[in-house]
């Protein structure tokens, strides 16, 4: 793989001009050298969280605000460069594309006449104001555990941010799912709504994981395999689903493709920085990552990692020893265009280049992600404990369908490594999925 | 967050709409950004290092296969004769015609090479210094066309054929003749300036990436021991003595790739 350097002449003149920051301000200073209080780049960042929750006796605003984070409501509702909560943000679903809508309090065009128990039906029964059914693209399955206190707090706070006034913008979706109400027979056969309950024999801690996980920051909306209906497979909480071209990998306890091998810790680090020794954050990961996780308390975080890490293993198929020709093949081309940043034995570069070597990303049923990435390229979150983003470049000018499945093979059964050998259709279907679908969560409208 | 530089396109020294006060302003308001306050927490989306998916620095590919796309017939029987003196098959490996130097050449006269595309070709026509590239007001698609027509059009006039038809030894004493620009061409055609063009194509032809259509199966490479399109290097440089193991690679693969050989 070779680091990606493109060369734009914007990036050129912000370089340039920082050097000449630095130069000028090295120069008014008379120590070329010294460090600058203007051109200094900022202090290494703490590894831990700082962040801190809203004490109880916060104001709802307050206490909104933060809650607001842990439902990552920007990720769908902000547009990239675009209007806090003015919706807009177009969203890729198997059946069209859905569009977010405007939550600022514009009375018009937002929420900003809605009374609090239209807000409320919103979230928890997937109703606007005018009691029409909402897309479940909204995870308002989700957000019906979230505690009434809760809602009334997210309200608070979205009732003072600057209202802006966007109109919705119509969805694309093909007749007849463009009819609001077909939804209703989506929620008789996927809709359970049900207050969160506490299990009294678990921690407090593990009560506010599962809070968390299963209500505001609706990780099952990704992680969760889905029904042909796109409904969650409920007897498969957490194991893993596609979703926009990517795999969202499996989050309970197994072996392999879980996270059996990752400490609370782990999973601590892997929320708040986008990466660890293990992972890093892809697809649409990188924006929950970047606009929710990274701005979550350590607490909660240590509550979601302890939520997930007590989900059980499941019984996992071994999968078959692939061809020895296409392992030999994969192996050619890892070396020449993969092992330069993530290692000849899979290992990565620590902070920089994920380990390949037991990434739950590759050792899922699935080998969509790793593939997604070879074609289109990716790039790790920014955030504030590690706001530099190493990219990969795209592959897909270069590498033909049977090298890509051979080099996604070889990854899958390296090192320890065991997942499915991907076959060349495989790799030309979703080839042709990404280059059908220009829209992606990953980085919003291009 | 906007970047505005107020002083961007004003003074005399703008160029492109880029001033040095422009450019000072920016470097103020880039250097500034560490002093923002560390608390504005807000819900924009941080800002990106540019990148966008699908992105990859890709080369230009030209068109595969063996059919010219510049050279005439005349102009292929001259240039693979030229070639196969200047790098004949011998015991050392296969020569510049086995390695598809003159596909690479006709590629190259048909892009934008060819077209000095992104050359300024304008006057003042000094006469420049050898060391001071290139000095014609041909581009190279039109030097090649001219100086081949002045070469046989020499060749001709002494020996009543074309270069191409020439013994090869004769080829070999005419090649000497322009490299030393003492050949007579007509139509003002430098011999040794085209000389020194031909030659230096004829090397990048048999060095270049094997996806510009020369260097066949990296025999450029084989020959003299380069790995090819390769970047890390970390784990053999202190294999002090041995070989080095891995078989040269171009840009778009070798046929290790398709499981073929080691």
């Amino acid at each position: 793989m070779t680091l990606q350097v493109r060369f734009r002449w914007k990036a050129a003149l912000v370089f340039g001009a920082a050097v000449t920051a630095l130069a000028v301000s090295g120069l008014s200073h008379g120590q070329p050298g010294a460090p600058s209080p203007v051109g200094s780049w900022p202090a290494a960042p703490p590894t831990a969280p700082v962040i801190q929750p809203p004490p109880a006796s916060a104001s709802a605003v307050e206490r909104g605000r933060y809650l607001v984070t842990l439902g990552d409501c920007a990720a769908c509702h902000t547009a990239p460069g675009g209007t806090p909560f003015a919706g807009g943000v177009p969203l890729n679903t198997p059946f069209g594309v859905i569009y977010s809508t405007n939550i600022t309090p514009d009375t018009a065009t937002g929420i900003g006449g809605w009374t609090p128990d239209q807000f409320r039906r919103a979230l928890q029964e997937g109703r606007d104001d005018q009691g029409q059914n909402l897309y479940p693209a909204m995870p308002y399955p989700y957000f019906s555990h979230i505690a009434a206190a809760d809602i009334e707090a997210m309200r608070a706070y979205l009732m003072t941010v600057p209202p802006a006034h966007a109109e919705a913008q119509a969805n694309r979706l093909p007749f007849p799912l463009n009819l609001r109400v077909l939804i209703q027979g989506w929620n008789w056969l996927n809709f359970r709504p049900a207050p969160f309950t506490a299990t009294s024999t678990r921690s407090a801690e593990w009560n506010r994981g599962a809070y968390i996980v299963n209500s505001l920051a609706h990780c099952g909306a990704c992680h969760t395999p889905k029904t042909f209906l796109g409904g969650d497979q409920r007897d498969k909480p957490l194991r893993g689903g596609e979703l926009d071209n990517w795999y969202a990998p499996n989050l309970n306890g197994s072996p392999h493709g879980g996270l059996q091998g990752w400490s609370t810790d782990d999973i601590v680090a892997y929320l708040s920085r986008g990466s660890n020794d293990h992972a890093a954050a892809s697809g649409s990961m990188q924006a929950v990552v970047e606009l929710s996780t990274s701005r979550m308390s350590a607490a909660d975080l240590r509550a979601i990692a302890v939520y997930l890490k007590a989900l059980p293993a499941t019984p996992e198929p071994d999968a078959d020893r692939p061809d020895p020709q296409k392992m030999r093949a994969g192996q050619a081309i890892y070396t020449d265009q993969c092992s330069a940043c993530h290692g000849a034995d899979g290992s990565g570069v620590a902070g920089l280049f994920p380990p390949l070597r037991g990434n739950p990303g590759v050792l899922q049923p699935s080998a969509t992600t790793g593939l997604h990435a070879i074609l289109a390229g990716a790039q790790a979150a920014a955030t504030k404990a590690k706001p530099s983003q190493p990219a990969m470049p795209a592959f897909a000018w270069k590498l033909t369908d049977d090298e890509v499945a051979a080099v996604s093979t070889y990854v899958g059964n390296s090192w320890g490594n065991s997942a499915p050998a991907v076959g060349r259709d495989t790799v030309a279907r979703l080839r042709a999925r990404i280059a059908a679908h220009p829209i992606r969560l990953t980085k919003g409208p291009v | 967050m906007a970047l505005r530089a107020p002083g961007f396109g004003v003074g005399t020294m703008a160029i492109n709409g880029l001033s040095r006060r422009g450019l000072l302003s920016a470097g103020v308001v880039v250097g500034a950004i560490p002093l923002a306050p560390a608390g504005a927490e807000t819900f924009h989306r941080p800002p990106d290092i540019p990148w966008r998916p699908d992105a990859a620095a890709s080369p230009t590919v030209p068109k595969r296969g063996d059919d010219f796309l510049y050279f005439t017939a005349v102009e292929q029987a001259f240039v693979q004769a030229a070639v196969e003196r200047m790098i004949p098959n011998d015991a050392l490996g296969p020569g510049g015609v086995e390695a598809g130097v003159p596909i690479f050449i006709d590629r190259q006269l048909a892009g934008a090479f060819g077209a000095a595309s992104d050359w300024y070709m304008q006057g003042p026509w000094a006469k420049g210094e050898t060391t001071q590239g290139w000095q014609s007001r041909m581009t190279p698609a039109q030097l090649y066309r001219a100086a081949i027509a002045a070469i046989d059009d020499a060749v001709q006039r002494t020996s009543s054929t074309t270069f191409a038809m020439l013994p090869a030894a004769d080829q070999i004493a005419f090649l000497k003749r322009l490299e030393a620009g003492t050949a007579s061409l007509s139509g003002g055609i430098d011999p040794a300036g085209f000389f020194k063009v031909l030659l230096q194509n004829v090397m990048e032809g048999y060095f270049a990436d094997p996806l510009y259509g020369g260097n066949r199966d990296m025999a450029g490479w084989k020959l003299i021991g380069f790995p090819g399109a390769r970047y890390d290097q970390r784990a053999y440089v202190t294999t002090y003595g041995k070989a080095y193991p891995l078989p040269p690679v171009g840009i778009l693969g070798r046929p290790g790739w398709r499981g073929t050989e080691g």
